[in-house]
């Protein structure tokens, strides 16, 4: 069962679409990652997802058995969070856990749970207006949850911090994972790789691959072989379109990439190719394409 | 929704505490009260001490009724009152919308009735709270040095008064919520208020209902205890303006989308 869902949503901004025939979602319980260069609509999906925009098409349906506003049930961290600099950030999470209509006691608690889990709690009497970036994106997760919602909303969780915030954001949903959902949006493929259970790629407004990260990995991680020669081994190309296994190249001054659909024959016809040999081998690698290279063929 | 509402009052009144809007305005007020009663009542020897008159004219200043200076307070709260007012409070919206504080508000299970109802319920208490404070320092020292006022005139005219700030903030809060550049919002409402003070002074018989003439109105209950002709139409028009302001103002806000097209 799909905790929300989105049917065929479009949104127009005068005359560009910045989303459109959008199908998205979410499982209760994953961590799902929007994956997408700029520009490819994750935002404006997100804030149609929150109710911050109205889709000017399509649908968006929440887990039915949980009625009314769906705002009850979303956290939300938009890309730039900007907090009241004036609270301090535990008076910023009774905030926004009275205002998700938590009475005032547990709000209180809730709100100290939340500042050890972000490790802020010798923060927490501090203003915000003296807190880092990523102390800022640590808070700005926690005020998303701080009511347990059943899904968490988080734009670009990672992408302004610094490699120190980055890893303790990444950390962070990791173990967020395990008792809520999450959806996130990114365009670093390797966050999404690292935390996310279901990946949705999108490009120029819309899903072009989804699945979960174990069937792209399968489907879409092809064998390969890198190889780098001290000649160029252009002219050899041509000798190598014949042969039935390979499946792609990719050439860049002496390095070349080779995808292949069986491993075993490749290899053994590569290795004793002599004319391979005559380009003197630097290197010969036995890989596979990572998603990466899926990601820049889509997107491109 | 009561609670949600209870919560973003409490915000606002924090807020203003913070960053002293409790402490400034009144003061700014009680100084404007004070300053027109002892500037009457010093004026002939004010006169005298800067030189302006020749050698030899009469002194023959006459002490203003208390009734004039309690108007002439007013008049002081409409032009740098109104003034301080609409600086303090152009961005209680227009502020949090560039920002982009609003947006984790209202994306949390709050109605944007509360968020305007509860901001518009805090500038009120704030602007009349002030206000009140200021006018009775004006009225203490009135009655000290000039004169007695029959103190049925004075509350009733000062409540009447009470109504036209009412109306001028409201305008303040709904602009602030419709545009997002403050000096907008401040030119706006201003322009509004003056344009309805002047428009009610040169051609009164048009603007019988205009909330512009409640300043009038109270001028003339201190001085004879009894508001002009067309006052209830005034009063009538100036509140069912300002409900009408809020409404479609809350209407406006619901319709308008609150995540800009970021382009990214």
């Amino acid at each position: 069962m799909s905790l929300i869902e989105t049917s065929s949503l479009g949104k127009r901004f005068n005359d560009t679409e910045a989303v459109k025939q959008l199908n998205l979602s979410v499982r209760e319980g994953a961590c799902t990652a929007l994956l997408g260069p700029n520009g490819a609509g994750k935002t404006t999906t997100l804030n149609m997802l929150t109710g911050l925009m109205k889709p000017t098409e399509g649908t968006i349906q929440f887990d039915a058995a949980y009625e009314g506003d769906r705002r009850n049930y979303l956290g939300y961290l938009p890309q730039y969070p900007k907090f009241f600099g004036w609270m301090s950030g535990e008076e910023y999470l009774i905030f926004a856990a009275e205002l998700a209509g938590l009475p005032k006691k547990q709000a209180k608690i809730s709100a100290s749970e939340m500042l050890e889990l972000i490790g802020l709690q010798d923060d927490g009497k501090k203003r915000i207006s003296g807190y880092s970036g990523g102390m800022k994106q640590r808070l700005g997760i926690a005020q998303a949850l701080v009511h347990s919602p059943k899904l968490i909303i988080l734009d670009e969780p990672v992408s302004a911090l610094d490699p120190i915030g980055r890893r303790e954001v990444l950390e962070l949903m990791k173990r967020l994972k395990t008792h809520t959902s999450i959806l996130f949006s990114t365009h670093v493929l390797h966050d999404a790789e690292e935390v996310s259970d279901d990946i949705f790629i999108m490009n120029k407004g819309t899903v072009v691959i989804e699945g979960s990260l174990r069937e792209l990995q399968q489907t879409h991680q092809k064998p390969a072989f890198f190889l780098e020669t001290e000649k160029s081994p252009e002219e050899w190309l041509h000798t190598l379109k014949e042969q039935d296994w390979v499946v792609d190249w990719e050439l860049d001054h002496h390095r070349l990439m080779i995808t292949v659909d069986n491993m075993e024959k490749a290899r053994a016809n590569l290795l004793k190719d002599e004319h391979l040999h005559e380009l003197k081998l630097v290197k010969f690698e036995v890989a596979k394409t990572s998603l990466e290279d899926l990601f820049m063929k889509v997107i491109s | 929704m009561m609670r949600q509402w209870m919560v973003l009052f409490k915000k606002e009144w924090t807020e203003s505490l913070r960053n002293f809007k409790w402490l400034w305005l009144p003061i700014v007020f009680i100084v404007l009260g004070v300053m027109q009663p002892i500037t009457s009542y010093y004026f002939a020897d004010i006169i005298e001490n800067f030189g302006g008159l020749p050698e030899g004219a009469v002194m023959d200043i006459p002490l203003p009724t208390g009734a004039e200076v309690l108007a002439g307070t007013l008049g002081q709260f409409s032009q740098i009152g109104f003034l301080v007012l609409v600086l303090a409070f152009m961005g209680t919206v227009a502020t949090e919308k560039t920002s982009g504080t609003h947006i984790m508000v209202l994306v949390k299970p709050v109605s944007y009735s509360s968020y305007l109802t509860a901001k518009w319920v805090h500038i009120l208490m704030l602007t009349l709270g002030s206000y009140v404070i200021g006018f009775s320092a004006a009225v203490y020292y009135t009655f000290l040095l000039i004169d007695q006022v029959p103190m049925s005139h004075v509350l009733s005219g000062a409540l009447v008064y009470a109504v036209w700030i009412s109306f001028v903030m409201t305008l303040v809060l709904c602009l602030s919520a419709l545009f997002n550049s403050s000096a907008l919002v401040a030119f706006g409402s201003l322009g509004t208020a003056l344009l309805l003070s002047i428009l009610s002074m040169y051609v009164p018989e048009l603007m019988m209902w205009s909330p512009g003439m409640l300043s009038s109105h109270s001028y003339s209950l201190f001085f004879v205890g009894e508001a002009d002709e067309g006052f209830w139409l005034s009063m009538g028009a100036t509140v069912a303006l300002m409900v009408v302001m809020m409404v479609s103002t809350i209407l406006l806000f619901n319709k308008k989308e609150l995540a800009k097209d970021s382009g990214a």
